[in-house]
């Protein structure tokens, strides 16, 4: 049961954005550099972002991206089944039971742990993620407007 | 995250050998003709389940598998671990990973897996063989209402 390198480096991407982002667009390079994650990687993960409408972005100079709503709105199930597909603890084909015992095991245990990780991650935002990211990085203490 | 089929099968054939060892211990034959595995494959599964204590082999020509323990003892967790590793959406949270990551103490995203894991874990740790077999004949009689005569 893993979350792949996409949803993972992708969900990292996004604590970022909605760290950095609060004023202007962010760079894929300032982003790569902080997270250490490589551009072209980001690249990817943006694109699929960008068509999710979870981010947008701008070109030019001054250009990069932002977060297409506030942290607050934006869950982590929104994005990391943008990047994975729908969460499940099991293979979906194999969620098909082909007899009773499995139809038991469906309804008792993978229904369940499916219903307890979509409940968490449709349950915790961006912005949770954001303060925990400024806590551990030390950023509580500066203040941002004067 | 993916619970692969090794780790279906097993609490498959789990709940299998608890419905229908009261005759005795159960072949790997019925196992894997109910489940619909080859017999090679439960082998391979009951091999682990045998070192971890979970299953017992009986031999002699009505030999078979037993549970090591009551079903209400062996819990979804305890299975599930033997047969897949840890319960957890990423490899960075759990002890003994690989490649430590550098980022580890800084990283907000890994509360939210440790938290993920956690409730995960719980949930598994709280669902037994027992309940799973409980579950089966509240399944069973539902389906086939005439069943107790």
């Amino acid at each position: 049961m893993k979350i792949s390198t996409k949803g993972r480096y992708g969900l990292r991407a996004m604590v970022d954005l909605a760290v950095y982002s609060t004023r202007e667009h962010v760079s894929l390079n300032n982003i790569a550099e902080r997270q250490m994650i490589s551009v072209n990687y980001l690249e990817q993960v943006f694109s699929v972002l960008r068509n999710a409408g979870l981010v947008k972005s701008v070109k030019g100079a001054q250009g990069g991206y932002i977060l297409a709503d506030e942290p607050s709105k934006i869950h982590v199930g929104s994005i990391l089944r943008a990047l994975e597909g729908e969460l499940s603890v099991i293979e979906y084909e194999s969620s098909e039971c082909r007899n009773m015992i499995q139809a038991c095991l469906k309804e008792m245990i993978w229904d369940r742990m499916n219903e307890c990780l979509n409940g968490m991650v449709d349950s915790i935002t961006l912005e949770d993620l954001a303060n925990d990211y400024r806590r551990l990085n030390g950023l509580d203490a500066i203040t941002y407007y004067i | 995250m993916k619970i692969s089929t090794r780790g279906q099968y097993g609490l498959e054939a789990l709940v299998y050998i608890a419905l229908n060892s009261s005759a005795g211990p159960v072949s790997i034959r019925n196992i894997a003709s109910y489940c619909n595995i080859s017999e090679a494959y439960i082998l391979q599964i009951f091999l682990v389940l045998r070192k971890a204590g979970i299953v017992s082999s009986i031999r002699g020509a009505q030999g078979g598998y037993v549970l090591s323990r009551k079903p209400s003892e062996i819990n979804v967790k305890q299975v599930l671990e033997v047969l897949e590793g840890p319960l957890t959406p990423v490899a960075c949270i759990v002890k003994e990973c690989e490649e430590p990551c550098v980022r580890y103490d800084i990283c907000s995203t890994r509360l939210l897996w440790e938290m993920i894991r956690k409730r995960l874990d719980s949930l598994a740790c709280s669902i037994t063989v027992a309940d799973l077999v409980e579950h089966f004949h509240a399944m069973d009689a539902m389906q086939n209402p005439d069943y107790c005569i």
